[in-house]
C-alpha cells in the first residue's frame, strides 16, 4: 500500500491522469447518469425510496462540502438549516397552499436570510468555538420548533404537507408516486451538482481553496476572506434549506426532530466518507450512506453503533474518505492500457 | 418572593456543581488533547448506569454503587483512551470531532441495545429533606455541593503540586516542547482522559437520586450543557469553568421558574452566543488560545 497523497486542490477533470490517455471518467459518468434515469424500470419502491433519501441528503451535503471541503470550515449547522428549510416550506404549503416550486425557492431564500445574521457572529470565531456555535444553532432551532407552538404546533409537528404540485395558469399536476418523486429529486440534485461545479470551477472557487489552505496568506494577497466565508456559509445554508424543503414534501410531516444532531452527523459522513473537496466524492458518499443504512436495517441501535465504528474507521484509516481509493482504481485501469 | 429567588439560586448552585464536575473533566481533556469530547455526556450516563445496575441487580448500598459506577466508567475510559483518544493528539480538529461523535454513538447505543431504551428508576441515594437556615433541601443536594467543592480543591492541589498534574499543565501549554523535554504526551493524555471520564461518571451517580430516571440517551443532553460551559469558561481553564458552570446553573434555575421550564435547556447555548459576540475567546481568558 502506498500512502494516499492528500491532493484536493485539483478537480478530477484536470488531474494529471486526465491529461494522459483517454479519460474513463466521462463515459463512466454518462453511464451512471443513464442508469439513474432508467433506475425505476428495474428497482422496486423500497430501493427507490432509499435513493430518494440519499439524493435529498445530497443537497445539504453539497453545501457542507463547499464549506468544509473547499473553504475549510467545519460546521455542524447543516441540521439547523435543513430544519429551517423544512419548516419554511411546510408552513407555506399548509397555510397558503402555494405550489411546490414557490415553497422550494422560498425555503432556500428564508434559510439564506437566516444564515446571514447567524454567520456574522459565528464566523468571527476560530476553529473549535466555531464548531460549538454552529452546534448551538441546531439546539436553539429545535427549542424554537418545540416551543413556538402557535406557529409550529410544537412536538406534534406539521402533518399533511401536500405532495409537490405544480401549477402554471390553469394547468396543474401533482407528483404523488415514488417514481415521480424520484425524477423530481434526481433533476434537482443534478441541477444542484451543476451549480456546485460552476461555483467550484469559477475564480471564486479558487479563492475558497486558497482560504482553506492558508487564510492569512489568502488575506495578504488581497482575497476578501471574510466576505467569502460569509457568502459560502450562506450558500451552504441555502443548499441545506432546499434539501429540507424536499424532505418535508417527501415525508409530508415535519417535527422538531428535523433539528437533530443525527442529520449533521449524516452530512459529515457523506462529505468525509466520500472525500471532502471533491464533487464526485460527495455523490459517492451519499450512495455509500444508502448502502450503509440498507446493510444495517436489522435494528436501529445496531445501525447507530455501526455508524460510530464507521466514523472511527473514517478518521483513523481513511482521513481523505473512500473516493481517493476509487481514484487510484481509475489510474490503475488507465495505466494498464 | 425573595425566599423563592434565594431558593432557586440554591437549586442553581446544586445543578451548577453537577455541571462543574462534568465540565472540568471535559475542559482538562480539551487542554491536553485539543479536542472537544462529544462523548463526554456518555461517561456521565455510564457512571449512572453502573450504579443503577449495582443497586438494581445486586442490591448494593448507594456508596458502594457510586464506587462501582465510577470504576466501571474508568475501565471503559482506559479502552477508549487507548484506542481512540491517544490517536487524536496532534490530529486536525475535525478528527477529534468525528472520532468522539463516533464513540458517543457506540457507547450510547450499546447501552440501549443491552438494557433497552426505556426509562429506569434509580432507587439509591439520600433523599431525606433537612432544614438549614430556614431552607429545606434534600440531603443529596447538600452532598452534591460538598463533593463539588472537594473535587475542585483536590484538582487545584493536584495540578499545582503533583507530578502528573504539572505534566498536564505543561502539555496543555505546549505539546511540542513537552515532547522535546521527554514528557510522554500520550501517557499524560490517557490519564487526563481517564480522570475526566471518571469525574463525569461521579457527577452522574451523584445526580441520579435527584433526577430519579436513568436512560440510555441521557448523556447527550449533558454533553450539550457542558459544551457552552467550557467555551464560556475559556477552553482548558479550570477556574473559569467552575464560574461558568455556576452562572449557567443559576441562570437555568431562574429561567425555568420565571420564563418557562421548556426554555431551560437553551439557556446555555443562547448565553454562549451572547458571550461570544462580546468576547470571542470566552469570559475568563485574556486572549484567544484555540
Amino acid at each position: 500500500m502506498t500512502e494516499i497523497v492528500r491532493d484536493q486542490t485539483m478537480t478530477p477533470a484536470e488531474s494529471p491522469v486526465a491529461k494522459t490517455g483517454p479519460d474513463l471518467r466521462v463515459p463512466f459518468g454518462l453511464a451512471l447518469a443513464a442508469l439513474a434515469c432508467v433506475a425505476p424500470l428495474f428497482l422496486g419502491n423500497y430501493p427507490l425510496h432509499a435513493i430518494i433519501i440519499a439524493l435529498i441528503f445530497l443537497l445539504p451535503a453539497h453545501g457542507l462540502n463547499l464549506l468544509l471541503g473547499y473553504t475549510g470550515l467545519l460546521s455542524l449547522a447543516q441540521a439547523a438549516f435543513f430544519g429551517i428549510g423544512a419548516y419554511a416550506s411546510a408552513l407555506l404549503a399548509v397555510h397558503f397552499g402555494t405550489p411546490f416550486y414557490l415553497n422550494f425557492l422560498a425555503a432556500g431564500l428564508v434559510t439564506g436570510a437566516i444564515a446571514l445574521p447567524l454567520g456574522i457572529p459565528a464566523l468571527r470565531l476560530r476553529s473549535t468555538s466555531f464548531v460549538m456555535c454552529t452546534l448551538g444553532f441546531v439546539i436553539i432551532g429545535q427549542a424554537i420548533a418545540k416551543n413556538w407552538i402557535s406557529l409550529t404546533r410544537g412536538d406534534m409537528g406539521l402533518a399533511a404537507i401536500p405532495k409537490p404540485y405544480f401549477a402554471l395558469g390553469p394547468a396543474s399536476f401533482t407528483v404523488s408516486g415514488t417514481v415521480g418523486f424520484y425524477y423530481l429529486v434526481l433533476a434537482i440534485a443534478a441541477l444542484a451538482t451543476l451549480a456546485v461545479y460552476l461555483i467550484v470551477r469559477s475564480p471564486a472557487g479558487r479563492n475558497m481553496i486558497a482560504i482553506r489552505e492558508n487564510e492569512t496568506l489568502a488575506e495578504s494577497v488581497g482575497i476578501p476572506t471574510w466576505y467569502y466565508k460569509l457568502v459560502v456559509f450562506m450558500i451552504s445554508a441555502v443548499f441545506a434549506g432546499l434539501g429540507g424543503s424536499l424532505y418535508a414534501h417527501y415525508l409530508t410531516v415535519v417535527s422538531p426532530l428535523t433539528f437533530q444532531m443525527y442529520y449533521s452527523t449524516t452530512m459529515l459522513i457523506i462529505v468525509l466518507g466520500g472525500g471532502a473537496g471533491t464533487i464526485s466524492g460527495v455523490i459517492f458518499g451519499s450512495l455509500l450512506f444508502v448502502g450503509l443504512t440498507e446493510a444495517l436495517r436489522v435494528a436501529p441501535e445496531l445501525r447507530m453503533i455501526a455508524y460510530g465504528f464507521f466514523l472511527l474507521a473514517l478518521v483513523f484509516y481513511f482521513p481523505n474518505g473512500f473516493a481517493p481509493l476509487i481514484g487510484r482504481f481509475w489510474s490503475f485501469l488507465e495505466r494498464r492500457k | 418572593m425573595v425566599y423563592t429567588v434565594i431558593e432557586q439560586v440554591v437549586n442553581g448552585i446544586v445543578s451548577g456543581s453537577v455541571y462543574a464536575i462534568v465540565a472540568v473533566g471535559m475542559t482538562m481533556i480539551f487542554g491536553v488533547l485539543r479536542a472537544i469530547n462529544f462523548a463526554h455526556g456518555e461517561y456521565y450516563m455510564l457512571g449512572t448506569f453502573g450504579a443503577w445496575f449495582a443497586i438494581d441487580y445486586f442490591d448494593l448500598p448507594y456508596p458502594v454503587a457510586v464506587v462501582i459506577g465510577v470504576v466501571a466508567t474508568a475501565v471503559i475510559a482506559v479502552v477508549v483512551g487507548n484506542f481512540v483518544m491517544q490517536r487524536i493528539v496532534g490530529a486536525p480538529a475535525e478528527a477529534g470531532v468525528l472520532a468522539t461523535l463516533g464513540v458517543a454513538l457506540i457507547l450510547q447505543n450499546t447501552i440501549i441495545l443491552v438494557f433497552g431504551g426505556s426509562y429506569k428508576f434509580f432507587s439509591g441515594g439520600y433523599i431525606e429533606p433537612v432544614t438549614l437556615f430556614g431552607f429545606t433541601l434534600a440531603e443529596q443536594r447538600i452532598l452534591i455541593i460538598i463533593v463539588g467543592l472537594i473535587v475542585f480543591v483536590g484538582l487545584e492541589l493536584m495540578v499545582t503540586y503533583s507530578r502528573i498534574g504539572k505534566a498536564m499543565r505543561a502539555v496543555s501549554q505546549n505539546i511540542e516542547c513537552c515532547a522535546v523535554v521527554g514528557i510522554d504526551v500520550r501517557h499524560v493524555a490517557l490519564w487526563t482522559f481517564i480522570l475526566g471520564a471518571g469525574l463525569a461518571a461521579l457527577s452522574g451517580v451523584l445526580t441520579a437520586p435527584v433526577n430519579v430516571s436513568v436512560y440510555g440517551g441521557m448523556g447527550e443532553l449533558i454533553t450539550f450543557k457542558t459544551l457552552p460551559i467550557i467555551i464560556m469558561g475559556g477552553l482548558g481553564n479550570v477556574r473559569g469553568t467552575f464560574v461558568a458552570a455556576m452562572i449557567l446553573g443559576i441562570a437555568e434555575s431562574l429561567v425555568a421558574t420565571y420564563v418557562g421550564l421548556q426554555f431551560r435547556d437553551t439557556v446555555g447555548f443562547a448565553t454562549l452566543m451572547l458571550v461570544l459576540m462580546w468576547r470571542p475567546h470566552g469570559l475568563f481568558s485574556a486572549q484567544a488560545r484555540f
